[in-house]
């Protein structure tokens, strides 16, 4: 018999009958690579499991506490970090009209209507530059092309948001 | 609902009591299998401390069908995975030789000091040669054969197909037998005239 069938007995690990033993045997005398490989099963077999020194609970809790601890030290930094940009931003955004405090209630009034027709107005010229870009557009655009770029901006926002939905599930786990 | 449940559940809920128990139960097998893994003590112990918090951060995701232990296991298994590859990246040799071993639980039957003293050398030989496999090669090995995880189970833990579990446990015993072979070709030859493995 050749090497073959010894080498699958022995990876299989399967009960062999005791014809096969006695096979097996007598091969194992004559082939190195075969008697490795029972040796290994053998060696595998008996093995023990190792245990960690004593006090492995208690390090674990002192781990755990530390890494609260940590996390609760990013999360303060983080809120901090947080507040003095938001307060910064709009000590820098209210500056302009700090000055307001100083004004008398006519002024600041009038420059609030001035300022929201200003915004009324160019909103109403945005819109009206808009259509009539549409309206020229229609005309030489065909009507695949809109479809076109309709599908595409979908798609992008589609695979925005389940990139952004994979890279937050990624981050929870990890 | 069994002890060891009752825990889960607990620590599901934020008792961290009840999570110390699991750490308690389950620190031996973590351990064996990072040290298996990783085949230093020192990494096995920060793999298992590491593994441990882990499993705390994400116990809320715990299936309650499925066995504890398993996917205690898995997570350390994978956590080791990740470090070796990491490690080869960092080309640090993880064939050096540290005199260092860690605690081998005490065989009580083990009356015959010398068989004792071959049975660890042999031991120690396999930990040796076990090191040379590919990290999820190695993975396979050690949860096949030191928590005699199915096919299935091992598939489940580290996410791989059941064919490709077995022709991964397949192909780690030839490389280990083959590792086996050239590390004590000597006392192999000696050993091979005379005697041969139980089966």
């Amino acid at each position: 018999m050749n090497h073959r069938p010894f080498e699958d007995w022995l990876l299989a690990e399967e009960p062999l009958t005791s014809e096969q033993k006695t096979d097996l045997q007598a091969h194992l005398r004559i082939c190195q690579p075969c008697m490795a490989l029972a040796e290994v099963n053998v060696a595998l077999r008996v093995a023990k499991p190792v245990a960690p020194d004593p006090g492995f609970s208690t390090r674990f809790q002192s781990r755990l506490a530390a890494r609260r601890s940590a996390q609760r030290r990013r999360n303060l930094m983080g809120t901090f970090i947080l507040v003095v940009s938001a307060v910064g931003l709009f000590l820098w955004l209210a500056l302009p009209f700090l000055q307001w405090a100083f004004q008398s209630p006519m002024d600041v009034f009038i420059t609030w209507i001035t300022t929201l027709s200003l915004i009324f107005t160019s909103l109403l010229a945005y819109g009206k530059a808009g259509s009539v870009i549409l309206h020229v557009a229609s005309g030489f655009v065909p009507l695949y092309l809109w479809v076109a770029v309709f599908a595409l901006t979908g798609l992008f926002g589609l695979l925005w948001v389940a990139s952004f939905r994979k890279f937050a599930n990624l981050t929870e786990g990890a | 609902v069994t002890e060891e449940m009752d825990w889960i559940i607990q620590s599901q809920q934020g008792n961290d009591e009840a999570f110390a128990q699991l750490v308690a139960v389950y620190q031996t097998p973590v351990y064996n299998l990072c040290y298996r893994m990783l085949g230093e003590p020192e990494a096995a112990e920060d793999a298992a401390q590491e593994s441990f918090l882990r499993a705390y951060q994400n116990i809320l995701r715990y299936d309650q069908q499925r066995s504890f232990a398993t996917w205690l296991l898995s997570i350390a298994a994978h956590y080791c995975i990740d470090r070796l590859r990491r490690r080869r990246f960092t080309s640090i040799s993880i064939d050096d030789d540290d005199d260092e071993h860690p605690m081998e639980l005490p065989d009580q039957s083990a009356l015959n000091p010398e068989a004792e003293a071959a049975r660890r050398e042999e031991q120690e030989q396999l930990h040796k040669v076990i090191r040379s496999l590919d990290a999820t090669d190695r993975a396979a090995i050690v949860l096949r054969y030191w928590y005699d995880f199915s096919e299935v189970e091992i598939a489940e833990s580290l996410s791989l197909t059941v064919s490709a579990v077995k022709s991964r446990l397949h192909r780690a015993r030839r490389e280990l037998a083959k590792r086996w072979q050239e590390e004590q070709p000597r006392t192999h030859l000696e050993r091979s005239h005379h005697e041969s493995p139980a089966f």
